[in-house]
């Protein structure tokens, strides 16, 4: 090995002793005791065993066969854990197809949107969406909310835990399966609700604090299956003046999302906000793309676009490795999000319970004398 | 914590100023660098390092609550009733405390009425369905009359504010801010955090904030936007942390604007369709002012405009993170804004949801304008 040692990450006054005493690429080191270092240098025996420690695990293994790099895993095995883990349902038949089965695992999801048009709710829907037990083929886990807006309300996500568990009801109920009656009595709102932990963040500095330390949160937490920034935009907004900083402390974050997501098989999902693009070629003609700049694009790995057209909402997978562009609509009731066209045959499974009818029909529900809105 | 420095946080002494000596004071310092620089400034091993970075993010990291505890361990109501009953029921109870509420709407339409109303609602005690607290009014537009202030308060409630010594009581409770610059409102925000303690206010007004950055900044520069939507964003930042450090409500007003065409929604492929009805639509439409941006600064948005050929007013609520989209009709009296229709619920016109930064706002039409003397 011809590596120079300066290119390690060592510390300024240990790199001069290295290069003082006469050692420069990583084979003068390759028969050294620690010990022998450490007088040699003068420094510290832990100090000389941190050096030859990382210079070690940059050689590669003589052991291992050609061809074969460390650390591969053979596409069959990712495919039998790609089908193996079921995604985040949302609710909405037609986003859940579009994703291939919901908001996947070990994977960056990004949510944009106008203001308004649901990325806080979709977040709060798959917090509680995360939590569905098994034999409901649901993943039965956790989740974490970091919320750096403030706009998250505790009401509105009691709201949807309770028509979630309304709706696991019926389920079992109508199937008649024991596995699915017994779960669903654990399932009650307040269960669902004490499974969200809640971060809020107040400034930029405060979310990188907690990305740095959520790995041993998640080591405590074991059963946290899903991470949610709302939004990862807003503190870079403003706060930061300078944009090489922003670009440096947003890629970081991104790298530790990732890694976070792949070693827990967590979903990552991140809104962002939408900004106005001016055109100055066309007239003036101004239009929205996501915030946050050209290069933060490539830090998610599937991006969902949600807009308004024509007074209905709809989401667009911009970016998928494994999906193609689909736009479909959805909507937003008092029970969280749903797909448009579904509500007739929802409805007509939910029939013989007049009140869980009521609140599946989405005309009903928007009067305001509503038992339930009270 | 991010401005919490560095030699509070129990780290040795002689890192602290071999810290300093590069510039890094502060935890919100520390953490904006890489691994890469601060091993060569602290001169640290890398696991000493990784060690380090842990300690000072401990010190920085938000704390951890579950949503249940949030659910359950509120202090005080979580919603602020606005004594409009039907608009009451369909936000859960009224403005939601700690977060940003925006009235936005055409001139004359009852923005400041609306303020004025609510300064008045927030000082009755809880019995009367007030919260018994002081109000921080920030009044950039010199639009707040006291007369006004007392004559909603006499009309609404005659038998509580039948004493001179109520009134007395609700007007020195009622604190007005005259702010005329940006610079003025952004340093009255970072301050007003004493007021809010020494005075036991529980409502924060800003009536307007458009009007002082649309009168500083010259929207046809384009440097210029970017330096306001920024300015807008901290205006925001500022607001959202006191309504949550103090659990309160905070409303603020806002003007329209008249956007030419409509905004495309990205895409290649419907871009071309979509620029045919902007060609179409050349006349433009009224809608809030300050841009998308800001538009994700507010949690509840509500839109007052003009009714085509009538008197009355309509309130929208164009966004709401609990409730659907929903149209109330009301009018101004001596007492306040008083909603249209029976008590047990106005009418709820037919409305759907849509895009709330494109809201289209209705103006006083020409007859309108000449009814008026």
């Amino acid at each position: 090995m011809q590596r120079d040692l300066g290119s390690f990450p060592f510390p300024p006054h240990l790199k001069r002793k290295l290069s003082t005493s006469g050692f420069r690429i990583v084979e003068d080191l390759s028969d050294v005791k620690p010990t022998e270092l450490s007088k040699e240098l003068s420094i510290s025996v832990e100090e000389a065993l941190e050096i030859i420690s990382t210079v070690k695990k940059s050689e590669p293994r003589s052991t291992l066969q050609r061809g074969q790099v460390r650390g591969a895993v053979s596409a069959l095995e990712l495919l039998k854990k790609e089908t193996s883990s079921p995604g985040i349902v949302t609710f909405c038949e037609e986003i859940d197809d579009m994703l291939g089965g919901g908001v996947p695992l070990a994977k960056i999801t990004e949510l944009c949107g106008s203001p308004g048009v649901g990325k806080t709710q979709l977040s709060i829907q798959l917090a509680v969406d995360v939590q569905i037990p098994e034999a409901f083929g649901g993943l039965a886990g956790e989740a974490v909310f970091i919320d750096t807006e403030g706009s998250f309300i505790p009401e509105r996500a009691a709201d949807i835990a309770s028509a979630t568990h309304q709706h696991c009801k019926h389920v079992a109920e109508l199937q008649g399966i024991e596995d699915q009656i017994s779960a669903v009595e654990d399932f009650t709102p307040e269960k669902i609700l004490s499974g969200i932990h809640y971060f809020r963040c107040h400034n930029y500095t405060e979310l990188i604090a907690l990305v740095n330390l959520l790995p041993n949160f998640l080591e405590d937490h074991e059963k946290v299956k899903l991470v949610i920034i709302d939004s990862i935009a807003f503190h870079f907004r403003h706060d930061l003046d300078d944009m090489s900083l922003r670009t440096r402390l947003l890629n970081g974050l991104a790298q530790s999302l990732i890694k976070m997501a792949v070693a827990h098989q967590l979903a990552v999902v991140l809104t962002n906000q939408m900004t106005t693009k001016v055109n100055v070629g066309q007239s003036g003609i101004s239009h929205l793309s996501p915030a946050l700049g050209e290069s933060w694009g490539h830090a998610a790995t599937i991006r969902i676009i949600l807009f308004w057209k024509d007074n209905q909402r709809y989401a667009l997978l911009y970016k998928s490795p494994s999906k193609k562009e689909t736009t479909v609509s959805y909507q937003i009731t008092k029970g969280g999000i749903r797909s448009v066209d579904h509500q007739q045959t929802v409805m007509d499974t939910m029939k013989g319970t007049a009140d869980e009818s009521d609140s599946m029909n989405p005309r009903k529900r928007l009067k305001p004398d509503d038992p339930d809105n009270g | 914590m991010a401005s919490k420095k560095l030699q509070r946080i129990g780290i040795p002494l002689d890192l602290v100023m071999r810290l300093k000596r590069h510039g890094v004071y502060t935890c919100k310092d520390f953490l904006s660098k890489n691994q890469l620089e601060l091993l060569n400034m602290t001169g640290l091993t890398r696991t000493k390092l990784q060690k380090l970075i842990e300690d000072v993010s401990k010190a920085a990291q938000p704390e951890h609550t579950t949503v249940l505890d949030l659910y359950q361990r509120r202090s005080g109501p979580a919603f602020f009733p606005t004594s409009l009953p039907s608009l009451d029921r369909l936000l859960h109870g009224g403005l939601p405390c700690g977060t940003v509420t925006e009235i936005a709407g055409p001139p004359g339409c009852g923005k400041t009425q609306f303020c004025i109303m609510f300064s008045v609602l927030s000082t009755l005690p809880p019995t009367m369905g007030g919260i018994s607290g002081g109000v921080a009014y920030i009044d950039t537009e010199s639009a707040f009359s006291a007369e006004r202030l007392v004559e909603i308060a006499r009309c609404r409630f005659p038998d509580y504010f039948g004493t001179n010594e109520n009134l007395k009581n609700l007007c020195s409770r009622v604190h007005i801010y005259q702010e005329s610059t940006c610079r003025q409102l952004q340093e009255k925000l970072d301050m007003i955090e004493e007021d809010i303690i020494k005075y036991g206010i529980k409502l924060i007004i800003v009536d307007s904030i458009a009007s002082l950055v649309r009168k500083e900044f010259d929207s046809r520069l384009q440097g210029n936007m970017i330096e306001r939507t920024s300015l807008l964003a901290k205006q925001a930042a500022t607001l959202k942390y006191l309504a949550e450090a103090f659990f309160i409500p905070v409303v603020v007003t806002n003007q329209i604007t008249t956007k030419i065409g409509q905004v495309t929604s990205m895409q290649a492929g419907q871009h071309e369709t979509e620029r045919k009805a902007v060609l179409e639509d050349e006349r433009g439409f009224v809608t809030a002012a300050l841009g998308n941006t800001w538009g994700h600064s507010v949690n509840t948005r509500l839109v007052l405009q003009y009714r085509d050929g009538d008197t009355d007013r309509e309130l929208i609520i164009s966004k709401s993170p609990v409730s659907p989209a929903a149209q109330f009709v009301y009018s101004i009296k001596s007492e306040g804004i008083v909603l249209k229709g029976t008590e047990d619920g106005s009418k709820l016109l037919d409305l759907r949801e849509g895009d709330p930064c494109q809201q289209k706002i209705c103006v006083k039409t020409p007859e309108q304008v000449k009814l008026c003397p």
